[in-house]
């Protein structure tokens, strides 16, 4: 196979794997690389005290009827129409939480089994991590170790700051990959700190299974996580933080200890005092709500290479389902422009 | 030197955090997005985008000069038309209103119009059709107006207060022939130092429309009360009857 037919795909998220997939079953030779130990991004599952937790988004939601089929093709337990109850509106300077017509659902193993699944098959390499991006005589990335991987098209599904900070990085680098530069500097991401709580299980639990607290400055969303599973251990409970609270406290140790004192406010005393916890520091957590882009960018490089950008920023909605649908619209842009 | 725009693109970078607990009953909340320069036939602006809390409609402010932190500034607010702003059309005096707007902000050493889009989504231009068509059967009431979504002011005024507020606007004398505009605005709190006449000139276009609009009833105002109010402004046209 000739060397341009080649795909590079930095980001083992869902953008990058369903990017990914989507140009294999088209015949096309993938290597999807990332850092991490596992795939699937911030579509993230980790197991505390043996009990799955999504540290990530709590749950899959969307409407476009091929990414409903995605999520339906997933061979995991799925736990339909989760959050079934949901209680607050969150602070009244934010978007509705739900959009009409759309469908909602968890998986009892955890929302990683999605990007797991996506990734069947895929030639994914994880622990590698890209040190730079080369673009004359050729496309190339910079393995930590010294290792090079060349490809004639090279897919950037990552968080925008990320790919920024990849982008900058390049020596000399030509007007294709300033526009890149250009365009993502006009939005930037909203962090979030997340904290896994599980409490002992004689513990009641709560009647809701998603809270958007309405009077807190700290706690966006709280999840109650153990209603995913079928008979989990633990009350798990996923507090996640506001954006401003975010940003304002990343840096700071005390941060988890912080948020278990706001929710022993809004919950009682019980919350302050989980069996076992979890923390996750999510510094590009979602799509700031009025950063969003239209659709995935693909860039003609000089010397016949070709570089591609998705991820959740790049399709209307933000979350899995615009990172989901991104991957797929660049891998389509990729091999349509292939055949012209 | 652009010390307005500069102030303005600055108005992004604090509104990424921005938090309230909104305003009005639907609490609308709005954020200043993007900002990029706009030069027009009325003079050179700077096109300020906001994003909001409640829909997708994508309201603009329309700023020229310095007025992050300044008072009394000149301050027009006018809701999309896309029939009259765009299509020229004779059923209203949207375009009228729309450029004597800009033309007012333009020779003022600073001042704002506040774009608030009614129609860009859901079934607002559809509706309006409809009503038009409901116009020419002589069914133009009130009653199917309002059963047409004519319209939520209460929510307009609301965005406007808000977009007024986060361009850190002190004061504002308000372009408007409407004392209802004044009295929703200082509501939501707008300080408004004072008013504006609005005062569109004499021409070609809209010195046909007023002939029309003589010729079906011969009073101005009581006309414009009947037709679908795009703009809850009466027109005052100079050297008119009903000025």
């Amino acid at each position: 196979m000739a060397e341009r037919d080649r795909v590079l795909v930095i980001g083992a998220g869902v953008a990058g794997l369903s990017c990914a997939r989507e140009l294999v079953s088209a015949g096309r030779r993938v290597a999807v690389l990332d850092r991490a130990r596992g795939v699937g991004g911030r579509c993230a599952t980790r197991r505390v005290a043996e009990q799955a937790v999504d540290l990530g988004p709590a749950f899959l939601h969307g409407s476009a009827p091929a990414f409903l089929e995605a999520l339906l093709a997933v061979p995991a337990a799925r736990v339909p129409g989760w959050p079934l109850a949901v209680h607050g509106a969150g602070r009244p300077c934010q978007p509705e939480a739900f959009r009409a017509g759309e469908q909602r659902l968890a998986f009892a193993e955890g929302l990683s089994a999605f990007p797991r699944h996506l990734a069947t098959g895929l030639d994914v390499h994880l622990g590698a991590r890209v040190e730079r991006l080369e673009f004359r005589g050729g496309t190339r990335a910079v393995l930590e170790g010294g290792e090079v991987r060349e490809a004639g098209t090279l897919v950037l599904a990552l968080a925008p700051e990320q790919a920024q900070r990849l982008l900058e990085g390049v020596a000399d680098a030509p007007p294709a990959v300033r526009t890149a530069h250009a365009l993502l500097d006009t939005s930037r991401s909203d962090p979030s700190l997340a904290l896994a709580a599980l409490y002992q299980p004689d513990r009641e639990a709560p009647p809701w299974h998603v809270w958007y607290p309405e009077t807190s400055d700290v706690l966006q969303i709280v999840s109650h996580d153990s209603s995913k599973r079928g008979a989990p251990p633990f009350l798990a409970l996923v507090y996640q933080a506001r954006p401003r609270w975010s940003r304002q406290h990343a840096d700071d140790p005390a941060w988890p200890e912080r948020m278990l004192e706001e929710a022993g406010r809004l919950l009682g005393e019980w919350a302050l005092r989980p069996a076992h916890r979890h923390p996750h520091r999510w510094r590009y957590a979602r799509t700031d709500w009025a950063s969003e882009l239209a659709a995935p960018l693909l860039l003609q490089l000089e010397g016949g290479g070709r570089m591609g950008l998705c991820g959740d920023r790049f399709s209307p909605g933000g979350g899995i389902e615009a990172a989901w649908i991104s991957g797929r619209e660049l891998a389509r842009r990729i091999l349509a422009e292939e055949v012209a | 030197m652009n010390v307005g725009g500069d102030a303005l693109r600055a108005l992004v970078e604090r509104d990424r955090d921005h938090e309230c607990d909104g305003l009005g009953a639907a609490r609308v909340c709005v954020r200043v997005v993007a900002v990029a320069r706009l030069p027009t036939r009325f003079g050179n602006f700077e096109l300020v985008g906001f994003w909001n809390n409640r829909d997708a409609k994508e309201h603009v402010a329309m700023v020229h000069g310095d007025v992050v932190g300044a008072s009394d500034v000149p301050v027009r607010v006018h809701s999309e038309c896309l029939t009259g702003d765009v299509m020229g059309s004779l059923r209203c005096d949207c375009r009228d209103q729309l450029t004597e707007g800009l033309r007012t902000i333009a020779a003022a050493p600073r001042g704002v119009l506040l774009y608030l889009r009614q129609e860009g989504r859901g079934i607002g231009l559809l509706n309006k059709i409809r009503a038009y068509a409901l116009q020419e059967q002589g069914l133009d009431t009130v009653e199917a107006n309002e059963a047409l979504g004519f319209r939520d002011d209460e929510r307009d005024y609301a965005v406007a207060a808000h977009m007024l507020r986060s361009l850190s606007i002190r004061s504002v004398d308000l372009i408007t022939n409407n004392p209802e505009k004044i009295r929703q605005l200082t509501q939501h709190g707008v300080n408004v130092a004072g008013r504006i006449p609005h005062v569109i000139p004499p021409n070609d276009f809209n010195r046909f429309y007023l002939e029309t609009k003589a010729r079906r009833s011969g009073h101005l105002i009581d006309v414009a009360e009947k037709r679908l109010a795009e703009q809850s402004d009466p027109v005052i046209v100079e050297g008119m009857p009903g000025r």
